[in-house]
Formats: structure tokens, sequence, C-alpha cells
């Protein structure tokens, strides 16, 4: 049984690499969508670091919507699972090879997506590949136990084509698949919490991006995981190997059951809030000492020069009482900002450091006031440990977290690139912890 | 000491899908080394019956037994030692004959060597071609040759000869009879009568699910209230009415270029036919004798006429 399953699982894949059709639906049609992806969202920053979760879902999505229904069924047309329905002990392990020769045809995909990305595009490769290998068995276990309940829906492959899209489309449009969660209205959001497709693209996005609590990674994993069992348990007792075979009643009901996992799970999110879209990367709390000792004081710019200045302690004195006045409505509007009151620490030091990031890049004409002015709203409303991960973070991983291009509403004008703000944004953070550190005289 | 148990043994055999009973309690043994045709016509119920003995289909009464195993109760066992082939049973278009019959062999505990296998049915040249390039004949006995993959005990054909030219089923039906030297009990199903009769040592003849008839061919031709025929020309011709009035002729029906007289007395019409020929100085240009056939029995025991239901 096992040499069957091996020998099966083997020729599986090298058929599958002599049939053209297998290899433009399980490899090209992949590309394309990195392409159509790339061209979207290629000036993110890092490029396609936070689509890279949705890229391979479709892809794993696909191959379980499309490709391994459409084997099989085109296979149970032939009369080849009759065939093995002959032999003994074989419908398990082939069945079995199948999957997991799916699984490996799909993962091939998915690093071809992951290569391309990084060199077409400069996408970072995955920050934890053992978590996303991870990620990744959990997704293809929980769709390709989809492909199988639509395999043994389908009579035909044309049926195959319908059902599959069934599925894709409501996944990829507003099951936060395609289209990003974040750029969907809250009751979509909420809505994609009833689709397995989100907490497939956060679990991916666990391991590409470090994204997410291990709370959170835990859940969607525990999700996913629920959704293999009930779609996998349904699809293998509805298997069908001859197609004269129909579903009754019991048959409808395992189907049901399939789907009794998506409303369970969905609606344990919406009652515990779990629905909304998770927010931007923050690995603040991963950094490590030997990290944090690693940062260079040493070649930052002059805080008298033209980039990233910081006005001395004392800069109040000089001050015109219009430029004082502007500067304590800055200041004003900075203590009720909300980005500056996100409940993540690192985050909201990120965004005062992007004020300050801001008025440099636009050159106003109190630029070096307005970081001094960041300077103490930072000291005076963060802890010493809570300001020396975030500064770290923003220092370390300046591509990490939230941007902001434009910070108007507290008085700051100017629209920047969001990259050369991260890059200030970087600098500020250094000068600043150097202080904190005893590394550089204020 | 006990004898050993028949390679076959079917019994009451009841198959229903919804309402209809296709097959109604059918009963047949197989022994080993034995070639047992099923014929029938369409619907009659023989395909079903074949895939209840290869546990495609769960009978819904019966008892069948493989070598004495409970096929019901213990299919895997029975899988070990049976071989199948199926009336439709492709492969993927890129799998060779070699990679089909390494991968079904790898399922059984003493499988045959694919090359043997390949040899033996005539496939070595072709062992690494696509199945999709393999003509109709060579598909078929790769289909022939993946039944022979676990050297089995039992072999089930469904059709085997069906789509074959005739120099292929020439081969085919050498390769049936050369099972009875190797002790294998050989079931097939099949639309040839001409082929059940020279191939078969038992014949069961089933329509509408029922058995009609199972024994030797010549049993079931000897068995047959069909009579024989004498086909006679003559020149110049006789009328019908004098032919029909010879001793033992029951029916005269026109036949070519001359007449078919039903006989129950082969000896006296075949006296009074040639006292009439002498008294009318006929000449009696054909005489010749149709004794009864499998297709006579088959039309006389299945009820159909033979424009209704004639064999391909």
């Amino acid at each position: 049984m096992i040499r069957g399953f091996l020998y099966h699982f083997l020729l599986t894949l090298r058929l599958n690499f002599k049939n053209r059709q297998a290899l433009i639906y399980g490899y090209f049609v992949p590309v394309f969508f990195l392409i159509a992806f790339g061209t979207l969202f290629r000036a993110g920053d890092p490029p396609l670091l936070r689509q890279m979760s949705q890229l391979l879902t479709i892809s794993v999505l696909g191959g379980a919507c499309f490709g391994l229904p459409t084997a099989l069924v085109s296979e149970r047309e032939r009369g080849l699972w009759r065939r093995f329905r002959l032999l003994p002990g074989a419908l398990v392990p082939l069945l079995a090879s199948t999957l997991l020769a799916r699984t490996i045809l799909v993962a091939g995909a998915c690093l071809l997506q992951i290569v391309l990305a990084h060199g077409i595009y400069g996408t970072p490769f995955p920050q934890d590949p053992w978590m996303l290998a991870g990620g990744f068995a959990a997704v293809a276990a929980a769709f390709l136990g989809m492909g199988l309940v639509v395999a043994a829906l389908a009579d035909d492959v044309p049926a195959v084509q319908a059902l599959g899209q069934c599925l894709f489309l409501p996944l990829i449009m507003i099951g936060g698949v395609g289209v990003p969660l974040l750029a969907l209205p809250p009751w979509a959001q909420c809505l994609a919490s009833f689709f397995p497709g989100r907490y497939a693209v956060d679990a991916l996005q666990a391991g590409y991006s470090g994204e997410g609590t291990a709370g959170v990674l835990a859940f969607n994993l525990e999700a996913l995981g629920l959704f293999a069992l009930a779609a996998g348990a349904a699809g293998a007792r509805l298997f069908r190997w001859d197609g004269a075979q129909r579903m009754g009643r019991p048959g409808r009901l395992w189907v049901a059951g399939a789907v009794v996992p998506w409303l369970a799970v969905g609606a344990f999110s919406a009652a515990t809030g779990r629905w909304h879209a998770l927010g931007p990367v923050n690995t603040a709390a991963a950094i490590t000492g030997a990290e944090l000792n690693a940062i260079s004081f040493e070649r930052l710019p002059p805080d008298d020069g033209i980039f990233t200045p910081i006005a001395p302690p004392d800069f109040a004195k000089g001050l015109s009482p219009a430029d004082k006045a502007r500067l304590d409505a800055i200041a004003f509007n900075l203590g009720t900002w909300a980005p500056a009151n996100d409940p993540d620490p690192s985050q909201s030091i990120r965004a005062l450091l992007n004020v300050a990031a801001v008025a440099d890049v636009a050159e106003d004409r109190l630029e070096g006031p307005i970081a001094r002015t960041v300077l103490n709203l930072l000291f005076a409303r963060y802890r010493r440990q809570d300001l020396v991960h975030g500064l770290a973070w923003i220092a370390l991983r300046p591509g990490e977290g939230e941007a902001r291009s434009s910070v108007a509403e507290v008085g700051v004008p100017g629209r920047i690139d969001p990259k050369e703000v991260r890059a200030r944004s970087a600098i500020y953070a250094a000068k600043f912890l150097g202080r904190i550190r005893g590394r550089i005289a204020d | 000491m006990t004898p050993p148990p028949p390679a076959i043994s079917v019994r009451g055999l009841r198959k229903r899908y919804g309402n209809a009973e296709v097959v109604s309690g059918v009963s047949f043994e197989v022994a080993p080394g034995e070639i047992l045709g099923l014929i029938g016509p369409n619907g009659a119920g023989k395909t079903t019956t074949l895939e209840c003995l290869l546990g495609l289909r769960q009978p819904d009464e019966g008892d069948i037994r493989v070598l004495g195993i409970d096929a019901r109760a213990r299919p895997d066992e029975v899988r070990q030692r049976i071989g199948a082939q199926l009336q439709v049973s492709a492969l993927p278009d890129a799998m060779t004959p070699r990679q089909a019959l390494r991968l079904c062999g790898a399922f059984y505990r003493s499988p045959v060597e694919p090359e043997e296998l390949l040899r033996t049915f005539g496939l070595a040249e072709r062992s690494d071609a696509r199945f999709s390039s393999l003509s109709a004949g060579q598909a078929r006995r790769l289909a022939l040759a993946l039944a022979f993959v676990n050297d089995p005990q039992v072999v089930v054909l469904d059709e085997p000869s069906a789509g074959l030219d005739p120099a292929s089923r020439r081969d085919l039906h050498r390769l049936i009879a050369a099972q009875r030297s190797a002790r294998r009990a050989v079931v097939f199903t099949t639309h040839y009568l001409e082929e059940a009769r020279s191939l078969c040592d038992r014949i069961a003849l089933l329509d509408r699910g029922r058995l009609l008839a199972l024994g030797p061919p010549e049993e079931l031709v000897a068995g047959s209230k069909v009579r024989p025929r004498l086909i006679v020309e003559l020149r110049p011709p006789l009328a019908r009415d004098s032919l029909a009035a010879l001793a033992g002729v029951g029916r005269c029906d026109p036949e070519g270029a001359g007449w078919s007289l039903e006989t129950d007395s082969l000896p006296g019409t075949l006296a009074g036919l040639a006292a009439l020929a002498a008294a009318s100085g006929t000449e009696l240009a054909e005489v010749r004798l149709r004794r009864p056939t499998l297709d006579d029995v088959f039309f006389e025991l299945t009820g159909r006429s033979r424009a209704e239901d004639e064999p391909a």
C-alpha cells in the first residue's frame, strides 16, 4: 500500500509536468496574478510585502477550486478511478497521494511567486519561512478539502468550473483574498470573516512579514484546521470513484457539514471583534538586545544641518510670538491626534516621528523646533522601555508599520513620498534613541 | 477430504436500482480452470453481475464467494486474487503502459514483473509510449495486461473482444483458452455468441436480470426446442405447397433462391424430398442442413426476434 502510495505520488508529479494544460493553470496563471498585483502594488514599501499572502492564497485557492477537482473529475469520467477501485486497499492511499501531489504542485507555484516577486519587485523573502510553511500547510489542507467537496458535487468537468467559480469569486472579491481586507468597508470585512480566505491570508502573512500576534496566528490556524477537518471529512466521505454514483440526502448533509465551520468561525469572529482587518506590520517587540546594540550613532547628520535638524532644548527663546503660537498649536494637536494615540506605542511613536520627518522633507520653517517638540512629547509620554523599543524598531525596520505622507491635520503642511518619510523617520529615531541611551549629547 | 471450493460461487444475487431489479436471484459456480461466458441482450444484467462479483457494486441480496472467500465481507482479500478488465477504463494521456503496470502492481502482494506482461501482451515495443498514442487494440491489450498484473486465480473480463480487429480477437481467444491450463477460472461477457460457443466450457444466458440457462454450449443447443432446417434449392423450383407437405416439415420459408424447411424428422423429410424431386424431374441443386445454434437458443429463450436484437 505504501509502495503504491509513493509510486502514484511520484507518477502524478511527473505526469503533471508532461501536461501542458496543467502547467498553464498551475504555473502560468499564478505568475500572471503576480504580475497583475505587481502592477497595482509595486509602489508599496516594501513592494508587494502586504500582498504576498493574498497572492499565495489565490494560488492555493486556484489549485483547490479548479486544479484538484478538474483532475479528479476528468479521471473519473475516463474510468480511471473505477479501475483503481479494483485494486486492493487502493482508494485511500491513491486519494491521499493525489492530495499530497497537488499540495506539492501548489507549493511549487507559491515558491515561484516568492522568488519572482523578490527578483522583479524586490519584495523581501519571508521573514519566518517555517511559520509560512506551517501556514501554507493549514491553508492547503483547508482549501484542498474544499476541492474534494467540489469534485464530489460536480458530475463533469464543466460543472467543476461552475462550482469552482462559485467559491473562487466570492473569496476573491469580498473574502479578503483578492481585494485587501483593509480596502473593504466594515460590513464587507465582517462578511469576509464568514469565508475561509481571510484566515488563510492572515496565517500566511504572519509567516511572510511577522504580522499579527501569536494569539491571532493561533486563531487563524485553528480556524483553518477546522475548515480542513470538516471539508476533508465531507470530501472523503462523498468521494465518487464512478460517475454513476449519485449523492443522496445524507450526501447533502455532509456538504452542509463542510460549510458549518465557516459560519461558526465567522460568528465567533464577529462576536469577539476579530473580524477587523489586521493592522500594519509591527515587530517592535521582537527587537533583540543585540540588534539594539548594533545601532550606530556615529554617522548621523548634525542637528543643525539640513537633514533631520533638531532645535536645541532652549529653542523657544528665539522664536517670534507667531511661531511660538504655531508650535504650541502643533503640540496641542499632537496630544489629540489619533495616530499619535494608537494603542500600540511603537506605532504611535512612528506616527509622531512621521510629523518631524514631513516637516523636515517639506523644509518647514520650523522643522528643527517641530522635531524638538516631538522629542519632548515622546520623552514626556512614554516609558523608557517602550520608547527604546519603538525607536529601535523604526531605526532598524523603516519599512514596517504605517508611514504617513501627510500630517496636515496637526498643522504641518506638505505631502511627501512615503519612502522619504520612512527614511527621515529612521534617522530621527536613531537620533532620539542616541539621546536616551546617552550616546548623543543634547 | 473436503473438496476445494469453487473458484467463484454466486448464490441468489439480487441488485436493484431504484424500483428496477436488474439482477434477480442469479446463481452460478465456476470451477478452477473453467471458462464461463455470460451472454444476453443489452440490459440483461451481465455487467452488473460482474460488478457485484468485483465489489464495484454492493448487492442487495445474495452470497458471493471467490476461492471460498466471502467477497462482500473481505473485498480486498478477493481483489488480491482476482484480475479484471472493465469495458471502459482509460488511463491518463501521458501515462505509459510500463508505468500503468507498475502502479497497479504496487498494490498487490505478488505482482508480475511489468516486462513479462508487456512481452506477453505484445506491448514491449510500446512500453514507454504515451497512453494517448496507443491504438485501440493496444489500449485494449494493456487493459488485459492490467487484469493479469497480480497473477490472478480468477479473471473477470467485461466484453474483452469489443472493438478488436480480427487478429487481436484471435490473440484474445488464445489467451482466454490458455487460462484452462493455468487453472484460472475465467468469466467474461460477450455479445458474440460464436465466441462464447467456441471458448466457453459453460454459458450462462441472462435476460432482464434472470438466469435463463446455464450449461455447456452443446447441451444448451441440444436442449433447444428449435428444430433443424433443411435449406433446399431446386431447378426448376417447386411450389411451396408441395414442399410443405413433405413428411416432418413444420414450416417452409423462402430463403435465398430456395426454401428453408423446418423439420422434426430429418430422415423422413430427406427421403420425401428425394422422391419428390425424382417424380417431378427437378434437380436438387443444393441441400444443406442447418442445425440449431446458440443464436437460436438465445432468441428462443429471450423471446426476442433477430431483427429486434441482432448481436453486434
